[in-house]
């Protein structure tokens, strides 16, 4: 199951809970009666502390998984460049820093890796802000990262199922933002 | 805020004379009524663009999708920040004197945007989304003309000035009536005896300090433009301007939310039959959201890998901390009142309480989102949609129409309606809740925010756009519903 999906129904679970709370209040209010000072205090305490339970953990665990530094302590197999510009994406083996490279590199056929490779993406755009989201075979968004003019975000990717990726823009860019592509094609077999 | 700080706040009535109340009010009316008719035209804007994704609404062009996009975020955004100032202005006139000419001057101004927004958007066909990117609008493509760039840019500055000076008024008589400290709790926050601060008066302090913070970054954002249209040597940085336009949008976005808050503060108590007063933690948790609020923003660039590392952490830390006050104090203040209290249960409490439920559940969604782990997933998909809808729609949205039903009842004398306020308040969250679970749904599936049409590879999000049709209908009767009881009530005020 990709992560969105299991994210998804913690955050279904979760709204559920914050649902049932608001309800069971609401209801309470059918039967008034004095509720005593302590009893208030001591469940706001208990609630923060549960809070803080939960929040400081993840925010723990969370953040030592950050996508700047996946495989950080490896080299890359290959170096990928993407440039975008409106309305597609040039990849390529070398740098785009022209509108020529990039009208070049639109046209050309897509680069291929082998499956497992470890891939650096260097995204940049010779225009607008673009994103790069990184879908696999299935249509599944499995990583993104922005390109703008001007820098180079660098986003490293294993790629293990062979098939089409697309690179879709994720930053609206335009009239035909939704039109954007570039492919990465892996091939069976590391 | 816990039952022994249930001590009485007697708010010093303010207003000069009757005289004045009636013309305080007549304007708020006045505010009220456009905010629901610019609702309703932005509401039918998304209704298209949906109708759109879900391909039912083919002669919807790219250029016209972006544009009404454009308008729908800038719109919705810019309705709910007046609405809410304009409650605000009018609750605050209990505990200090705003000025009623800059008031007025407000709405002139804020007219004068709107339609200079408009004109851009659905004429110009400037089509850039809410943020105009650097440098977008200077990459039309073709689709918009120069005078759209001007006319948007103009539209945001008179937008800009008219609101910053409208903020300015209204922490001008807070501070004369409080001083800038006494209006934020100081004298509670050191546990010096003195005048007491309602928490209304307080977070609504709070709110507008940090929305001219938020003003100053626009103001900034929009000479830098200025300047590189102009044709001078002026180039800017696409990450610098980035940085500045989300602090921006945010700071608006979060400040509408806060001062929603306000009006909860004030509105629900005294159908709770509850009071509630400014203790220390209540306003050390407020003073301490002043400076969390201006850092969070960093979570919108998560995915500029080059923004410097210690500005993501910071980003995601300060966007779990502050959810922990706004839960701990403001939403635990609510369920509290709430509690085992003899409820009037009318519109303006359901949609009150509601609202907050709102704000926790689209809470849940932003600690989620402002995970960077997570986010590496969800940014830029329609799960962020489905939190910002949740927050505005089912959260500060329906604060502000609870504050308009009390207006229109107040000014009316209308009785309450206990049995439509609830078929109101069921049809409105069902249709609320099942619009933004799909949103959520499909970012969960990968699909994109911002697409005019699903391209094939992602053709499940015009399925899940065709589902959310349905809630979307049902969304609308609930509007519908609750616009046929206070839209009248307000029109009989205004004519009264």
């Amino acid at each position: 199951m990709p992560p969105q999906l299991s994210i998804f129904y913690l955050y279904l679970v979760l709204a559920a809970i914050v649902l049932a709370v608001f309800f069971a209040v609401a209801l309470s209010s059918r039967k008034p009666r004095e509720v005593p000072q302590l009893a208030i205090q001591r469940t706001r305490l208990g609630f923060l502390i549960l809070l803080c339970l939960v929040l400081l953990p993840a925010l723990g665990f969370t953040l030592v998984k950050l996508p700047y530094e996946l495989w950080a302590g490896e080299v890359p197999d290959r170096l990928v460049f993407v440039a975008g510009k409106q309305f597609a994406f040039a990849v390529s083996e070398s740098p785009v820093t022209t509108d020529e490279e990039w009208q070049a590199k639109t046209m050309a056929a897509p680069v291929e890796v082998a499956a497992g490779s470890l891939l650096e993406l260097r995204v940049t755009s010779l225009d607008v802000n673009h994103s790069v989201g990184l879908y696999d075979p299935d249509g599944v968004l499995i990583a993104q990262v922005q390109g703008m003019p001007g820098y180079v975000n660098r986003l490293r990717v294993r790629l293990d199922r062979p098939g089409r990726y697309n690179l879709l823009c994720l930053e609206l860019c335009g009239n035909s933002h939704s039109r954007m592509r570039g492919v990465v094609m892996v091939r069976g077999g590391a | 805020m816990a039952a022994s700080d249930a001590v009485p706040v007697s708010p010093a009535t303010a207003r000069e004379s009757d005289a004045e109340a009636r013309l305080w009010r007549r304007l708020t009316v006045a505010w009220m009524l456009i905010v629901f008719a610019l609702f309703l035209v932005l509401l039918l804007l998304g209704l298209a663009m949906r109708l759109s994704q879900a391909n039912l609404l083919q002669k919807l062009t790219p250029e016209y999708f972006y544009a009404i996009l454009t308008l729908h975020g800038l719109g919705m955004v810019g309705t709910w920040f007046v609405g809410a100032m304009a409650g605000v202005s009018y609750q605050l006139t209990r505990f200090a004197r705003p000025s009623l000419g800059v008031a007025r001057f407000a709405l002139l101004g804020t007219l004068l945007g709107v339609v200079l927004l408009i004109a851009a958007t659905l004429v110009g066909r400037f089509g850039t989304g809410w943020y105009f990117l650097h440098p977008l609008p200077f990459y039309s493509a073709g689709v918009w003309p120069q005078w759209a760039v001007g006319a948007f840019f103009a539209g945001l500055g008179v937008l800009g000035v008219t609101w910053t000076v409208w903020t300015l008024d209204l922490l001008r008589a807070l501070a004369r009536r409080y001083s800038l400290g006494g209006a934020l709790a100081w004298p509670t926050l050191r546990g010096r005896s003195g005048p007491e601060t309602p928490p209304f008066v307080l977070v609504t302090t709070a709110s507008l300090l940090s929305g001219l913070a938020s003003f100053a970054a626009a103001v900034i954002v929009l000479v830098l433009y200025l300047a590189e249209w102009l044709g001078t040597d002026v180039k800017n940085d696409p990450l610098l301007m980035k940085n500045l336009i989300f602090f921006f949008g945010h700071g608006l976005v979060n400040v509408t939310m806060y001062l929603g808050v306000a009006l909860v503060y004030d509105l629900l108590p005294p159908l709770t039959g509850k009071t509630l007063k400014t203790n220390r933690l209540v306003a050390a948790a407020w003073n301490l959201a002043i400076g969390l609020v201006l850092v969070v923003y960093f979570h919108h660039l998560y995915m500029d890998f080059i923004q410097p590392r210690a500005l993501q952490y910071i980003g995601q830390i300060g966007s779990y901390l502050i959810s922990i006050p706004a839960a701990v104090i403001s939403i635990f203040t609510v369920l509290y009142l709430v509690y085992r209290s003899p409820v009037r249960w009318n519109l303006t409490s359901l949609f009150l309480y509601f609202g907050v439920m709102g704000w926790a559940i689209g809470g849940v969604q932003a600690v989620i989102d402002s995970t960077i782990a997570a986010n590496f997933r969800f940014h830029n998909t329609l799960w962020v949609p489905s939190h910002f809808h949740t927050y505005y729609l089912l959260g500060v949205v329906m604060m502000i129409l609870a504050f308009a039903s009390h207006l229109g009842r107040e000014a009316t004398g209308v009785p309450d309606r206990p049995g439509l306020a609830r078929l109101t308040a069921t049809l409105f969250l069902l249709g609320g809740y099942g619009l933004v679970v799909m949103f959520a749904f499909g970012g969960a599936h990968s699909v994109p925010r911002r697409y005019s049409i699903y391209p094939q590879e992602l053709a499940q999000g015009a399925l899940y756009a065709r589902v959310s049709l349905l809630f979307i209908t049902v969304l609308v009767v609930g509007i519908l519903l609750y616009l046929w009881d206070t839209a009248r009530n307000c029109w009989k005020a205004m004519s009264a």
